[in-house]
Parts: structure tokens; sequence; C-alpha cells
């Protein structure tokens, strides 16, 4: 259960910052910082740098990603940027763009 | 499910947004938002939401803290525990019992309708210093006019504020003074 939800209306420019799960529905620019989880959900538009434990994205990403657990990118995801975590799955039907940089 | 679920957005306890936060649908703030608030959906405020912006929705309840403008194009309405240092506009403005605040409020359909701010009317109405404008040169008149200005500004300020509480203490006066002290010391 999630407890910040970006509105499918909502624009945020500016800064998040967060301990809990961030959900993602509308379009955010500039920077999301969380300790939980971030999910962009399908429809969503994120342009910004994120940081958090783990990442899910089934909409679109412009920006570079730090999770200290895992990156899921599903399919419909579109992401520019580079990415770098524990582990990072890329689902059959996403688009990406940009570096993987995993604990190898 | 998508389509309602995504209407309304929560900002939680511990999330912090600084910056701008606009768009359609609803928005819940339980955590803290700096910067800048416009919907065309309503905009509720918690208990522990702090809201340093100007806000402007279509309704807004407020029951946590907030320092800036409310405008809501349909109501604002200040519940019990909300803490607002600010101006309210709106077409229909409720107060509860337990809400503080401190600032300009105007009701009324042309309250959502006008852009500018209500501070700027009133600062001009309690300083009545155009009659200046006619100034003969004969009277002595610039000394009488110049001085009820600041008395008149000030029972209109006590007037229209919260009786029970006294103005804010004007923090900048004992900065200036011991600058001056300092200043005077050093020469």
């Amino acid at each position: 259960m999630a407890s910040t939800v970006i509105g499918a209306g909502i624009i945020i420019e500016g800064e998040i910052t967060t301990d809990e799960d961030v959900v993602v529905l509308g379009t955010v620019r500039g920077k999301v910082s969380a300790k939980e989880g971030v999910t962009i959900q399908q429809g969503a538009t994120v342009e910004a740098d994120v940081v958090g434990a783990g990442l899910t994205v089934a909409g679109t990403l412009t920006g570079n990603v730090t999770a200290t657990d895992r990156v899921d990118l599903q399919a419909g995801a579109r992401v520019v940027g580079n990415v770098k975590a524990g582990r990072v799955t890329i689902a059959d039907g996403a688009q990406f763009k940009g570096n993987v940089d995993m604990d190898v | 499910m998508a389509s309602s679920a995504s209407s309304v957005t929560v900002v939680g306890r511990t999330t912090r947004v600084r910056g701008r936060l606009s768009g359609d649908g609803d928005l819940q703030i339980e955590g803290l938002v700096i910067g800048e608030i416009v919907t065309s959906g309503n905009v509720t405020i918690e208990v522990h939401g702090i809201v340093g912006a100007n806000v402007r929705g279509r309704r807004l309840v407020v029951r946590g803290a907030v320092q800036g403008d409310l405008l809501g194009e349909e109501a604002v309405v200040l519940e019990d525990g909300a803490r607002v240092v600010g101006d309210v506009r709106a077409p229909r403005v409720a107060i509860a019992h337990g809400a503080l605040m401190r600032g300009a409020v105007q009701t009324g359909d042309d309250g959502a309708a006008q852009p500018p701010l209500v501070r700027a009317q009133a600062s001009a109405k309690s300083a009545p210093v155009p009659a200046r404008v006619v100034a003969p040169p004969a009277k002595p008149v610039p000394a009488g006019a110049v001085k009820p200005a600041p008395v008149a500004k000030a029972v209109s300020s006590v007037a229209s504020g919260a009786p029970r509480r006294p103005p804010p203490p004007v923090v900048p006066v004992l900065k200036r003074t011991k600058g001056q002290v300092l200043k005077k010391k050093e020469r």
C-alpha cells in the first residue's frame, strides 16, 4: 500500500523526498528520493533522477536510476538513462537505452 | 480501478515536495509541500500536513498548517486544528472553532474571480496618503497628513485581526537597534 501517490492528472516540478513508497501515475520533473520502492505506472512520465530501494517502471522514465535493491523494467516501459542497482530485470517489450551497472 | 485511484494524489506523512504541484485531480497532503499548489480538484491538508505555498483549488479543506494564500474556486474550510498564516479567498469560507489563522479573508463570488491579493487593497485603504495629491501649498498639511497614517493603520489592523491575539512582535526592529548601537560604538 503506497503512502504517496502522484495522481494521473498531476504534474510535480521539483523534488520529492520520502521514507515511504511512491507511486507515480502522473508527471514528475526534477528528482525523486525514496527510502522504499518507487513505482512508475503505465501512462506516467518521469523526467527525473530516481533514488530508492526498488524501482518498477511500466511508464516513461528519462533520468538516471540508483536503487539499493532492484530495478524492474516491465513490458511497455520506456527508459532512457543509466541504471545502477543490485539486480536489474528488463521484461520483453520494454524499451531501454542506457547503461546497466549491477553488483557483479 | 485505475481511473478512480489515479484521480487522488497523496503526499504521505514522511514525504517532502519542494517545487510546483499542479494539474487536475484531488490532493491529499499529509506531509510537507514547499512551493506552489495549483489544481482544478479539491485539496485537503491533513492534520500532519505542512504547506508553505500558495494553494489554489476548487475546495480547500485545512486541518494542518499553511503559510501562504488559500484561493478556493468553490470554498475554503479551516477545520479544528488548522493553522493558517495568509489570505483566504473563496465564494464560501468557513473557519471552525479551534482553527487559527492570521490574514485577510474575502468571501463572495468575486473572491475567487480576482487574481490579485486582498492584502494590497487593504493596505491601500488603511493608509489614506493619497490626500497629498491635492496638497494646497499655503497650509502646513504635510505634517498633519503624514502623522495620522500609522495610527489609522494600527487601528484598522487591530479591528480586522483577531482581538484576542496581539500582532506579532516586530523582530527586525531589534536587529536594527542592535546594528545601530554597534555602529555607534564602533564609530
